[in-house]
């Protein structure tokens, strides 16, 4: 369960990246947030475990407040998918799931790289879930697809048994039929865990198969919430509306650049 | 295939602009103050002097000067250093402990006819007199005396590294704006950083042979002072720089700082460090020949003693000695580096 009340964050140069925001996920649902770029999908998840700090309002985690003092045992119930997947690449495979321990490992065994037998065996049995060969165990993360990093980072994500699981675009650079598998894995692995899914993502129909619930934002301010059956066509043109105007100004600057070329190139 | 009329440009379309163009008045100016600032310096750094010795060498040596102070002076030390000293030879009468049945490797005794003139105090005449020496004679002597001198350079060059890598690696941890505890101990770090940077290890071997005597104490330390402030700087700007994607990832579960390090930043710059370290290491082995040069141990004190005595031949050796070790060092390490990285 996680609550929003009031959260709004304001950047140092001003702009807003959140406004009044006010949103409860109940414990177990998988909540997609869908939005255009910039409406602020990314900084809301990061506000969660405190990687943003925001500038009003508060956030409850299972009934424990986030506050400075209760983020430290608050992140460890947070794990967190990235869209660059944000493995270390020059570490092996097992070495990048079993960071994901670090936070309950003394400093001494991380150091070592001594983890205990059981930590070992999840390790193992998390990249068998997540549909991982064995043989790459000990390879280089570097050395692998995107696809199979991005399994890796889930793995690496459930190894603290989370209570809530952020995922940040998890599928943005990888191609539709990955793409799903991946999101597949992220929806079982919650369930078995009742765990509560945040995810933001930009592909509409994704988030209509995989979301209990969609979250529509945009400039900052939720705009939409409810089932993927209620968001319809005409809800969705409404959250994108007037949002292309980034790829309008690439079109006329495009435009632009052709016309001054033209004289030149006649001139060659 | 359809040929499309070549659009009119748009109203608006501006072509008032170029790229930079770095041939202009200002980059001309700059130019001729440049060329005022070295022939200004060219004069009080005898640059001129410099070429007109040199043309005299190059004149004499085909022949046409009649003299060059250059060359006089190359040939003469050129002259003495050849053939270069291997061996030695030691007076047996002086020698103590030597058993005949057992001579050292390689040795051995040669029996010569020393002649000696000397003044008879009678009949103020000079007088001839021949008497036999022995001689131990040990073919390749000196070059051992260099091969032990040579290989307490490498020692001290090898532990000037090490305790430059102890004393970095917290400099460096300190020194990282990302990693730093506070304001504080940044600016400690850094200013350490800077502080050991500015010395010169020939000066501050200088002083540490004052301290720590003749020997190669003052060596090690002098090294691994200078380098400790390099490698601060490089290692600390290696984790700076590190890709910061997995250090996200390990502080949104909550690891600590150390943690977050070992296992983010640690694996990405390992491979620089080694790179860092070898070149150190490869310096240092320079470097410690020629802080021997101020009595701080190892093969260039040898040198410095040889040289004051104008033992060329045994100069000349060490020269040999210094090359050989400075290419050997050179391969060995391209070598590693190419495996590591």
């Amino acid at each position: 369960m996680i609550e929003f009340q009031q959260i709004s964050k304001k950047w140092p140069d001003g702009t807003l990246a959140l406004s009044d925001v006010n949103v409860s996920i109940p414990k177990g649902q998988f909540c997609v947030i869908l939005g255009p770029s910039g409406a602020g999908k990314s900084t809301l998840l990061r506000t969660v475990n405190g990687l943003t700090q925001t500038t009003g309002g508060r956030i409850n985690i299972d009934g424990t407040e986030l506050t400075a003092a209760t983020a430290r045992t608050l992140r460890q119930r947070v794990a967190m998918i990235h869209q660059h997947f944000n493995l270390t690449l020059r570490m092996s495979v097992a070495a990048n799931v079993l960071a994901g321990l670090l936070p309950v490992v003394s400093t001494g065994r991380a150091i070592l790289g001594w983890f205990e037998p059981a930590h070992r065996a999840k390790a193992c049995a998390l990249l068998a879930r997540v549909g991982l060969d064995p043989k790459h165990l000990l390879r280089r993360a570097g050395e692998l697809s995107g696809g199979q990093q991005q399994r890796v980072g889930v793995a690496r994500a459930f190894m603290l048994d989370p209570e809530v699981v952020l995922a940040d675009e998890p599928v943005a650079s990888l191609d539709p039929k990955i793409s799903r598998e991946i999101l597949s894995l992220i929806r079982d692995a919650a369930r078995e865990r009742n765990a509560t899914v945040l995810c933001s993502l930009h592909q509409v129909d994704l988030a209509r198969e995989f979301g209990d619930r969609i979250v529509g934002m945009r400039d900052g301010k939720i705009v939409f919430d409810g089932t993927p059956a209620e968001f319809t066509d005409e809800r969705m043109e409404a959250l994108y509306q007037g949002a292309q105007w980034e790829d309008n100004a690439v079109a006329e600057a495009a435009d632009l650049y052709n016309d001054a070329l033209q004289p030149q190139l006649v001139a060659a | 295939m359809d040929i499309k009329p070549i659009p009119v440009p748009a109203q608006g379309t501006t072509l008032d602009w170029q790229l930079d163009q770095p041939y202009r008045a200002k980059h001309l100016l700059l130019l001729l103050l440049v060329l005022a600032v070295l022939l200004f310096t060219g004069h009080r750094t005898e640059m001129d002097k410099m070429v007109v010795m040199t043309g005299q060498a190059v004149g004499n040596l085909v022949g046409l000067a009649d003299d060059s102070q250059v060359v006089r002076g190359l040939s003469r030390v050129g002259a003495s250093m050849w053939p270069p000293a291997f061996g030695t030879e030691e007076e047996v009468a002086r020698l103590t402990d030597l058993d005949r049945d057992q001579l050292p490797f390689l040795a051995k005794i040669e029996t010569r006819e020393k002649v000696e003139q000397h003044l008879n105090p009678d009949t103020l005449e000079m007088e001839t007199s021949s008497e036999k020496v022995e001689l131990l004679i040990k073919p390749l002597g000196y070059a051992w005396t260099v091969f032990i001198k040579m290989l307490e350079t490498i020692e001290i060059a090898i532990w000037g590294t090490l305790f430059s890598v102890v004393l970095s690696i917290p400099l460096a941890w300190f020194a990282a704006r990302n990693y730093t505890v506070n304001h504080f101990t940044y600016t400690l770090a850094r200013g350490t950083i800077s502080l050991l940077r500015s010395m010169p290890e020939l000066i501050v071997a200088l002083f540490l042979v004052l301290a720590y005597g003749f020997g190669p104490i003052a060596g090690v330390l002098a090294l691994g002072l200078h380098a400790a402030g390099f490698l601060g700087k490089f290692y600390a700007e290696d984790i700076e720089n590190a890709d910061k994607k997995p250090q996200e990832a390990l502080e949104a579960i909550g690891a600590g700082k150390l943690k977050t390090l070992w296992y983010g930043v640690m694996p990405q710059v390992v491979p620089q460090y080694i790179a860092y370290t070898l070149y150190i290491l490869d310096r240092n082995v320079r470097m410690a020949t020629v802080i021997g040069l101020v009595g701080a141990g190892g093969i260039g004190q040898e040198l410095k003693g040889r040289f004051d005595m104008f033992q060329y031949d045994h100069v000349a050796t060490i020269l040999i000695a210094i090359f050989i070790v400075v290419f050997l060092l050179d391969q060995f390490s391209a070598r590693l580096r190419a495996k590591l990285i």
